[in-house]
């Protein structure tokens, strides 16, 4: 029953304009890394690694939560339209698969942008940075476990995004949640703020890796996050009458 | 006679204001329930509350001989198809794209596109976006929509809404056919009685919330008789016998209109008169037009 809501879920996103942000919008922040980098030199000195935390700076901090946001504002936007909401709970399936279907789409575009990511820190790092070789391997796996982080970004602005009838003001709130992730992590607590997960699992403005022993942790805040908006999100679809 | 819905005193409130009140819907098997009543009667929450779109303050809800409740809602919403308030579309996508999205929701074969689209005559259109389709051509993806997988119960909620008069004619012989076609019973609202007279065969009438009227269209029409027409010869005669005899009186001539009566009383009146030597030429019975009914009922503001 939940792979053909996930089929169902892939299936709206068919000649989406989505893809054009997809595409689009990481652009900003290797354009904005690569200039910070190039006009830095004297005091960068770590080639790929430097390049790394100007990238990631920009990125971690302004749009990955944004663009969560626009992905999950899009997919529920598609049922706020319209009277949607009731084609889709007077579906003989469970509310909750709806829910995870829609996870499993944002959280699978969500691992498409990190490696769109990877290759526009590539190609910059090559073409513009004049970077020798390859980008180190550790970044790409500092940007897949950024997706980790990324769940719980994922499931809440799912939920708000669900909540929320406007399109923009989860999005809002995710920008809200990037600056104030940081905050949490300039403060030492970046594992208590589920927007700082992403960042702390990314790596984000840092050369050296961030995490060490600290895996176990991130793991569970992730989990304990996801749980409590999942757990909100049940009564939502269950409890609450449809006002489409 | 069995019935695919079943509601027991169904009762919705929001806040203090009850939308739903105490509603026995009953809705036979393989008919075509035409659910009316003016605008925010409580028809389109009524339907939701028996697709468990909303929840009930109190009451039951049985679909298809099952009580409607969280062990059987999954079960019950694979035998039913409906479109509430307006069709639900993705218009980015084409309307074959949209039916496979309903396909995959209700797990059923997509091969039952086509038999859906070629009952709604939509099989030319159907690799065109639907964000190009007119309302008409929308009301009949919903329609296929709400076709697929067989469903033994179809729950319409204003199907013709927005439709022009050539567009409501072909919505209604689309839905004419379903009982036949399909196997299903429909229940249909409007809030137009004479939208569906002409394909309904049960009716429901609601209004704030109170289900007015419930049984066969000719039962209606008995329910609520036309005044008498009495033409005579000498009207002020007559005019002093009726009011004698307690009977209120619109005089227009030789024309003299009276309540609806009972037939016994009709005959004695018919009698006095014709001692008083009134001079009765003809005597009819007003029919009322099924709007005319369905407007006195809901200015009744009384259950039946």
């Amino acid at each position: 029953m939940l792979t053909r809501c996930i089929i169902a879920e892939n299936r709206k996103l068919h000649g989406s304009v989505i893809w054009l942000a997809f595409f689009i919008i990481p652009i900003f922040p290797a354009i904005m890394g690569t200039f910070n980098y190039t006009q830095n030199l004297d005091i960068l000195k770590q080639g790929w690694f430097d390049l790394w935390t100007q990238h990631t700076l920009f990125y971690a901090l302004f749009f990955f939560g944004p663009i969560v946001g626009l992905y999950a504002a899009y997919l529920w936007r598609l049922e706020h339209l319209g009277h949607n909401w009731n084609m889709i709970l007077s579906a003989p399936v469970h509310p909750m698969y709806l829910f995870f279907a829609k996870f499993v789409v944002v959280a699978k575009m969500a691992v498409l942008t990190q490696l769109w990511v990877f290759v526009l820190f590539g190609i910059c790092g090559h073409f513009f940075a004049h970077l020798p070789g390859f980008p180190p391997l550790q970044t790409l796996l500092w940007l897949l476990r950024g997706s980790l982080g990324g769940i719980a970004v994922i499931v809440l602005q799912l939920l708000l995004a669900m909540v929320i009838r406007s399109f923009a003001a989860p999005v809002l709130i995710a920008l809200a949640g990037g600056v104030a992730g940081m905050a949490f992590i300039s403060q030492g607590h970046g594992l208590l703020f589920p927007y700082s997960l992403m960042m702390v699992g990314m790596n984000s403005n840092r050369a050296e890796d961030v995490m060490t022993g600290q895996v176990p942790l991130f793991l569970l805040s992730i989990l304990i996050f996801s749980v409590i908006f999942l757990a909100i999100s049940h009564v939502f679809l269950t409890k609450h009458d449809v006002h489409a | 006679m069995a019935h695919v819905i079943e509601t027991n005193m169904l009762t919705k409130t929001y806040g203090t204001q009850t939308v739903v009140n105490q509603i026995n819907l009953s809705v036979p098997e393989e008919s075509i329930y035409g659910f009316i009543g003016p605008n925010g009667a409580g028809k389109s929450t009524t339907m939701k509350l028996l697709l468990g779109l909303a929840h009930p303050t109190a009451g039951s809800i049985h679909l298809l001989g099952k009580e409607m409740n969280q062990a059987n809602r999954l079960t019950l919403l694979r035998q039913t198809g409906s479109l509430i308030e307006s069709p639900s579309c993705y218009g980015h996508l084409t309307a074959r794209e949209n039916l496979q999205i309903i396909c995959d929701l209700k797990g059923v074969p997509y091969r039952d596109i086509d038999r859906v689209l070629e009952i709604v005559q939509l099989t030319q259109y159907c690799k065109r976006k639907v964000s190009d389709f007119s309302l008409g051509m929308r009301q009949r993806l919903g329609i296929a929509q709400a076709l697929l997988g067989s469903p033994k119960l179809l729950i319409l909620d204003e199907p013709t809404n927005g439709l022009d008069p050539a567009g409501i004619q072909e919505m209604r012989s689309f839905i004419r056919k379903i009982p036949q076609s399909c196997g299903a019973a429909v229940l249909i609202s409007s809030h137009l009685l004479s939208e569906l007279e002409q394909i309904i065969d049960q009716v429901g009438i609601i209004n704030q919330g109170k289900l007015l009227f419930q049984g066969d269209l000719s039962a209606l029409q008995r329910h609520s008789r036309g005044d008498y027409i009495l033409r005579v010869l000498h009207p002020k005669k007559a005019c002093s016998t009726l009011l004698a005899q307690g009977i209120t009186v619109r005089a227009t001539g030789q024309l003299l209109q009276i309540p609806s009566v009972g037939e016994e009383t009709l005959a004695n009146l018919v009698q006095q008169l014709a001692a008083q030597d009134a001079g009765i030429v003809g005597l009819t019975q007003q029919t009322k037009s099924l709007e005319d009914i369905f407007l006195s009922l809901t200015s009744q503001k009384e259950a039946v």
